[in-house]
C-alpha cells in the first residue's frame, strides 16, 4: 500500500546573512500556531545561546508545523534550519539533502548578495524546488521590482512567482506559505519498501541517550523497530520517534517523507554519524543514501584545563559534546608548559571557538585553547612519514627532509568589483590563482589553490572585511604539497613554552615572530620581574619584546581599620591570577596562547 | 598547642585580651563629598541636627561599651569620618566625654579638613582634651584640589595647619599623588609645604580610583597617565627621599613621623591590638573574649563559630538608623568569625606594612599554628623575590616589598588557606 505522501513539504530557509531568514522562520510559527506569539522567542530555531548571541546557525534543526491551505487540506511542514558558516558545509549538504525545497529569501532593499548566490547554487545543486522570497517590503528603501529582475539575472531563477513579505509585519507570509504548498514538490518513496532514512543531525540527552534527526525517504521507523546505521553497522532498538513543534512531540510512527526525531538509546555519540542511512537489519534497503562521508577535522588545536586536576572532566565534557556534535575528534596531548590536554580536531576557526565555549559553560570548565595547527606530513631523513598535528612534534630539523602541508581548492564568490582585493588577499596567503569565471555581471568566481594553514588563521575574516561581506568562500581538500615551513619557538623569561610554538612558512616566520611578540606584549600582564619575550627559529633569536616589570601594586590606604575589606581586595585579586597559567615564573593568560590568531597584519 | 618561648607567650596574651587598645568613632558627614571619595560619608548642611542627634548617640553607646568593660585597657582613640571638624560643636562633646570616661587614654586623635578648622573649634578642641589633629590636605595647588574636588584652597590648608600646630597639636597632614594635574614639582612643594608648616607627621597616599565615585565614573577603564602605577610608585619614593632627608621616619607603608610623633592609634590597627568602632560604617576588631563582652551588651550577636578566635564586626546602620539606636542592642553588623589560623595569617599579612616588620613572637606563634614548613617556606619566597628582609629578629618589608605590597600581603594571607 502506497501511502500518501501528497500533504508533507519539506524544505529549508536560505538567505544572505541578515535577509531575515529567522524572523521569516518565527513568522511561519506563529502563523500556524505552533507558538503563540507571547512565548515567541526571538529567534526560535537558534536553540543554543552561542547561537543566539552570535546570530548564526551551528546545529541543524527540524520543526514541523501543520498549515491549514486556501485548498482546504492540511499540510505537514517541516521546516529544516540549516548552519550558516563554511565550517558547517558538509552539514548543510546533508541538511538540504532531506528537502525538496528551498525559500531562498532576499533582502528588498539590498537585493542579491554573495551567500544569495551560493546558497542558491547549493539548492539547485540539489535539485531542490526553490520559492523565491523577496523580504523587508515594509522598508521604504524596499525595491521588489528590482530585487525580482535581479533574481531572474543573476540567479537564473524565475521569480515571477517570488512572494513579496516582511518578517517584521507578517505581510506576505501567507502567500509565502500557499507557495510553499504550490511549488515545493511533496516528497515521493516507497512505504512499503525497507526502512531508508538519512540521518541530518544528532544531539544528546542525559537520559535518553542519542537522539537523531532523520528524514524517511522509504518505509517507517516506530518505537520498538530494530535499526541499523549502514555506514557503521551498529544496530540498536529505536526507543521512541516524533517531531519538534517545537517541543518534542512524541509520534506512534515517522512515515515515509517525514522528518522527524528517533530515540537511539545510544550512549556513545560517537556511533551516530550525520549522513548516514537508517535501514532495517532484518530487512535492510538496497544502497545507502548517497553523499556521506565522515565529517573531517582540518584544524587541531591543544586544549587543556588551567587546572590540571580537571583533566578528567575536560575528557568527559568531551565525550558528551561529541554526542552533539560527532565530527569532534581528540587525542591525549602532553605539554612541558600545560600539563596534561588533548589535541582536538575541528571543522574550522568558528567550529575551535564554539567548542571551546560550550565546554567552558556547559561543564564550567577553565580552559586554554592553543594555537591551531593542521595535519602536517613529515618525511624523516629514515624515510618515514609522520603525521604532525601539533608543532611540539615536529623533529628535529636535522632529522626532517621535507614537510608536506594539505593544500584546498577554494572557491570565492564576489562582485567583480572586489577581485583585486580577493586575489591581494590570495597573494598574501600563498595562494594561486586559477582561474575566475563570471555567474553573471554581477558575480564572478574564483578558484584558486591555498594553503589549509593560511586559511584557518584570518582568512576567512579579511575576505569578509575585505569585500564587505560581500564574498562568499567554499572549499575542499586538493592535496598535499611540499612547503618551506619551520617553527617558530616562543621564549618567555629565557624559557621555551612549548604551548606557543608555531610552524610557519620561511618568508612570514620573521613578521609573524615580530607581531606575536608585540602581541604577547600587550597579553601578558606586567609582573614582579621583567619577562623578555624572544621568537626564535631553531637557536637564532628572531625577535623580542619586553613585558615591563610592575613598580607599584599596593592599595596603601587603610580607613578605619576596616582590614576585611582590603583581604577581600586581595582575594579578588588572586581569583584574577588563579585565571592565569603559570609558566616558570611567569603568569600568563588564557588568550595568550591564541595570540597568533590576534596578530595585527601591517 | 603550648607556647614555645616567651615571645610567643606574649604575642599569645595579645590574642586574648579582654577588652580593646584602641576605640575608632565614625562621624559620616561632609560638606561635600569629595571626587575621589567612596567611603561611608554623606554631604551635609551645616547645623542639620542629625549631626548633633548623631553625636548624642554615640556618646550613649560609648558609655554603655565603657560599663560593659571593654575599654578598660583602652589607650588610644581617634575620631574619623567624613569630617569630625565639620560637625563643630558636638564634636568637642564627644571628646569630653572620652577623656572623662576614660581617663587613662593618652592619644586622642580628630580628623579635619582646613575649611571647618576654626580658631574656635581648635579652641574647644583643645580644651576638651583631643590631643592630635590629621587634616586632611591632599594638595597644596588650587588647580589639583579642584580636581579632586576639595573645597579649600592650598592657603586656607596652609593657614590651618600653622594654627593647628600654634595650637599646640600633634599635627599630622594627609596628601594624596598621582592625581589629575599633579607633577613631580608640585607633588615635592606639597610635601615641602605641610612640612614647612611644622606638622610631625605625613600621610601619603597614591590616589585610588574607585568605581561609583565622579572620577570613577571619569575615567572608567581608562587608567590615565597620572594615575599610572610608575607615577605612583615613583612619586612615593620621592615622598620617602623628601621627609627621610627632612628629618621623618617611616613607620608605615603610607606613615612618616618625626620621633615620638607615630599616631600609636592606627599601629593598633596593624599589630593585632584588639579595636571598637562606633558609628555608621565603623569596624571592630575583637578577640573571642572580647566580643564575649560586647554580646553581653548586644544580645543580638550570635554565638561564635567553633574554633573561632577573632571576630571583626562592621556596623551596617545608616546614619538617621545609627542616630536613632539607644542602645547598643539597636546596632547591626556585619559579622566574620575568623579561626586561630586565619587570625595568624592576618596578624603577618599586616605586620608587613609597619617599617618596624614582624615580631619574632607573631612568627613563633604563626609556625605553630600555620605549620613550620609553610611559613618559613613562604618567608624564604618572599626574601627570595626581594620583598622582605630578615633584620635582627625580626622580618621587615624592603622598599619594593612596600611598592608590590599586594603581591606580599596576597602571599602571606595565602596561608591560611
Amino acid at each position: 500500500m502506497k501511502k500518501d505522501t501528497s500533504h508533507i513539504r519539506n524544505f529549508s530557509i536560505v538567505a544572505h546573512i541578515d535577509h531575515g531568514k529567522s524572523t521569516i522562520s518565527d513568522r511561519i510559527l506563529e502563523l500556524t500556531h505552533t507558538v503563540e506569539e507571547r512565548d515567541l522567542e526571538s529567534q526560535m530555531l537558534d536553540s543554543m545561546d552561542i547561537e543566539r548571541e552570535r546570530g548564526i546557525t551551528i546545529k541543524s534543526n527540524a520543526v514541523r508545523v501543520a498549515y491549514d491551505s486556501d485548498d482546504g487540506n492540511t499540510y505537514q511542514f517541516n521546516l529544516i534550519d540549516t548552519p550558516g558558516h563554511v565550517d558547517f558545509t558538509y552539514e548543510v549538504s546533508r541538511s538540504l539533502a532531506a528537502c525538496e525545497g528551498a525559500v531562498l529569501v532576499v533582502d528588498a532593499t539590498q537585493g542579491v548578495e554573495a551567500q544569495t548566490v551560493s546558497n542558491a547554487l547549493l539548492a539547485m545543486n540539489a535539485n531542490l524546488d526553490i520559492v523565491p522570497a523577496i523580504n523587508k517590503i515594509d522598508l521604504s528603501s524596499a525595491e521588489p521590482e528590482r530585487v525580482r529582475e535581479e533574481i531572474e539575472e543573476d540567479l537564473a531563477i524565475p521569480a515571477d512567482d517570488a512572494v513579496c513579505v516582511s518578517g517584521k509585519t507578517g505581510e506576505g507570509i501567507h502567500d509565502l506559505l500557499e507557495s510553499i504548498v504550490y511549488l515545493v514538490s511533496a516528497p515521493t518513496g516507497d512505504a512499503d519498501a525497507p526502512l531508508k532514512a538519512l540521518i541530518l543531525d544528532s544531539y544528546f540527552d542525559e537520559y535518553r541517550g542519542v537522539v537523531a534527526t532523520v528524514r524517511v525517504f522509504d518505509g517507517a521507523i516506530a518505537k520498538g523497530t530494530r535499526l541499523q546505521m549502514m555506514a557503521t553497522g551498529d544496530v540498536f532498538l529505536c526507543d521512541g520517534v516524533g517531531c519538534k513543534r517545537p517541543l518534542e512531540t512524541p509520534l506512534p510512527e515517522l512515515g515515509v517523507g517525514e522528518v522527524g526525531y528517533v530515540v537511539t538509546g545510544l550512549k556513545d555519540p560517537a556511533l551516530v554519524h550525520v549522513g548516514d542511512t537508517l535501514t532495517t537489519p532484518d530487512n535492510p534497503c538496497d544502497e545507502a543514501l548517497p553523499g556521506y562521508h565522515e565529517a573531517k577535522p582540518m584544524v587541531f588545536a591543544g586544549v587543556f584545563p588551567v587546572d590540571n586536576k580537571e583533566y578528567e572532566n575536560l575528557r568527559d565534557a568531551l565525550e558528551k559534546l561529541k554526542v552533539n556534535d560527532p565530527s569532534l575528534t581528540w587525542a591525549p596531548e602532553t605539554s612541558v608548559a600545560l600539563g596534561f590536554g588533548f589535541r582536538v580536531g575541528f571543522l574550522g576557526l568558528l567550529h575551535m571557538e564554539v567548542v571551546k565555549e560550550r565546554l567552558e559553560r556547559e561543564f564550567a570548565l577553565d580552559l586554554i585553547a592553543t594555537s591551531p595547527s593542521v595535519d602536517y606530513h613529515v618525511y624523516t631523513t629514515a624515510g618515514e612519514m609522520l603525521d604532525i598535528k601539533s608543532p611540539q612534534d615536529l623533529p628535529r630539523p636535522e632529522q626532517i627532509d621535507r614537510i608536506e602541508e594539505p593544500y584546498l581548492n577554494a572557491k570565492v564568490i564576489v562582485p567583480p568589483e572586489y577581485m583585486g582585493a580577493v586575489m591581494q588577499l590570495a597573494i598574501e596567503h600563498r595562494g594561486i590563482t586559477k582561474d575566475m569565471v563570471y555567474l553573471s555581471e554581477k558575480s564572478v568566481e574564483m578558484h584558486f589553490d591555498i594553503p589549509l594553514a593560511e586559511l584557518i588563521l584570518d582568512f576567512f575574516d579579511q575576505l569578509k572585511s575585505r569585500t564587505k561581506g560581500y564574498a562568499s568562500l567554499d572549499y575542499e581538500f586538493a592535496d598535499y604539497r611540499v612547503s618551506d615551513l619551520v617553527k617558530l619557538d616562543i621564549l618567555l623569561a629565557g624559557e621555551e613554552v612549548d604551548a606557543l610554538s608555531f610552524i610557519v612558512h620561511k618568508d612570514k616566520a620573521y613578521t609573524l615572530a615580530r607581531g606575536l611578540c608585540d602581541k604577547l606584549k600587550e597579553i601578558i600582564p606586567r609582573q614582579q620581574f621583567e619577562v623578555p619575550i624572544q621568537g626564535a627559529i631553531g637557536n637564532k633569536i628572531i625577535s623580542r619584546s619586553t613585558v615591563r616589570a610592575v613598580r607599584k601594586d599596593v592599595l596603601a590606604k587603610c580607613y578605619g581599620g576596616d582590614i576585611s575589606r582590603k583581604r577581600k581586595l586581595l582575594e579578588k585579586q588572586k581569583e584574577g591570577k588563579k585565571r592565569m597559567k603559570q609558566i616558570g615564573t611567569v603568569d600568563v593568560p588564557q588568550e595568550a596562547f591564541l595570540a597568533v590568531l590576534k596578530v595585527d597584519d601591517e | 598547642m603550648a607556647a614555645r618561648g616567651t615571645d610567643e607567650a606574649r604575642w599569645l596574651a595579645r590574642l586574648k585580651l579582654p577588652s580593646v587598645a584602641a576605640l575608632y568613632l565614625h562621624l559620616p558627614f561632609c560638606a561635600r563629598k569629595c571626587a575621589y571619595c567612596d567611603f561611608s560619608s554623606w554631604a551635609t548642611k551645616p547645623k542639620d541636627p542629625l549631626m548633633e542627634d548623631y553625636v548624642d548617640a554615640l556618646r550613649k553607646h560609648l558609655s554603655e561599651a565603657e560599663a560593659a568593660g571593654l575599654l578598660s585597657g583602652c589607650e588610644t582613640v581617634y575620631v574619623g569620618g567624613g569630617t569630625p571638624s565639620f560637625v563643630g560643636a558636638p564634636l568637642a562633646r564627644l571628646v569630653q566625654d572620652v577623656r572623662s570616661l576614660l581617663p587613662q587614654v593618652s592619644e586622642v586623635s580628630c580628623e579635619a579638613n582646613p575649611d571647618s578648622l576654626s580658631d574656635e573649634l581648635l579652641g574647644r578642641l583643645l580644651d576638651a582634651g583631643c590631643t592630635r589633629l590629621s587634616v586632611g590636605v591632599q594638595s597644596l595647588f588650587d588647580a589639583e584640589l579642584t580636581e579632586l574636588g576639595r573645597i579649600h584652597s592650598a592657603n586656607q590648608a596652609q593657614q590651618r595647619l600653622g594654627a593647628a600646630v600654634e595650637a599646640g597639636f600633634d599635627v599630622s597632614a594627609d596628601l594624596m599623588c598621582a592625581i589629575p594635574l599633579q607633577t613631580d614639582e608640585s607633588w615635592r612643594a606639597s610635601l615641602e609645604g605641610v612640612i614647612g608648616c611644622g606638622v610631625g607627621h605625613v600621610s601619603v597616599y597614591p590616589l585610588q580610583i574607585e568605581d561609583e565615585t565622579p572620577l570613577g565614573e571619569r575615567y572608567r577603564s581608562s587608567e590615565p597617565d597620572f594615575n599610572d602605577p610608575e607615577v605612583q610608585a615613583r612619586r612615593m619614593e620621592l615622598a620617602r627621599d623628601l621627609l627621610t632627608s627632612a628629618g621623618f621616619r617611616r613607620y608605615e607603608v603610607a606613615s612618616y613621623a618625626r620621633e615620638g610623633k607615630d599616631c600609636r592609634h592606627n599601629q593598633a590597627y596593624w599589630t593585632a591590638r584588639p579595636y571598637l568602632g562606633l558609628g555608621t560604617g565603623a569596624s571592630s576588631m575583637l578577640t573571642r573574649e572580647g566580643y564575649g563582652a560586647l554580646r553581653k551588651v548586644c544580645p543580638q550577636l550570635p554565638e561564635p563559630d567553633d574554633g573561632t578566635r577573632r571576630v571583626r564586626l562592621t556596623c551596617i546602620d545608616r546614619r538617621h538608623e545609627l542616630a536613632a539606636a539607644r542602645s547598643l542592642a539597636d546596632l547591626h553588623f556585619d559579622l566574620e568569625f575568623l579561626s586561630e589560623v586565619q587570625a595568624a595569617a592576618e596578624d603577618l599579612m599586616l605586620g608587613m606594612r609597619l617599617v618596624c616588620g614582624v615580631e619574632p613572637g607573631l612568627v613563633d606563634h604563626a609556625r605553630t599554628v600555620l605549620g613550620e614548613s609553610a611559613v618559613d617556606e613562604t618567608l624564604a619566597w618572599c626574601v627570595a623575590q626581594g620583598l622582605v628582609a630578615h633584620k635582627g629578629p625580626r622580618w621587615v618589608p624592603t622598599d619594593r616589598g612596600w611598592l608590590l605590597g599586594n603581591i606580599l600581603y596576597g602571599r602571606m594571607w595565602d596561608l591560611a588557606s
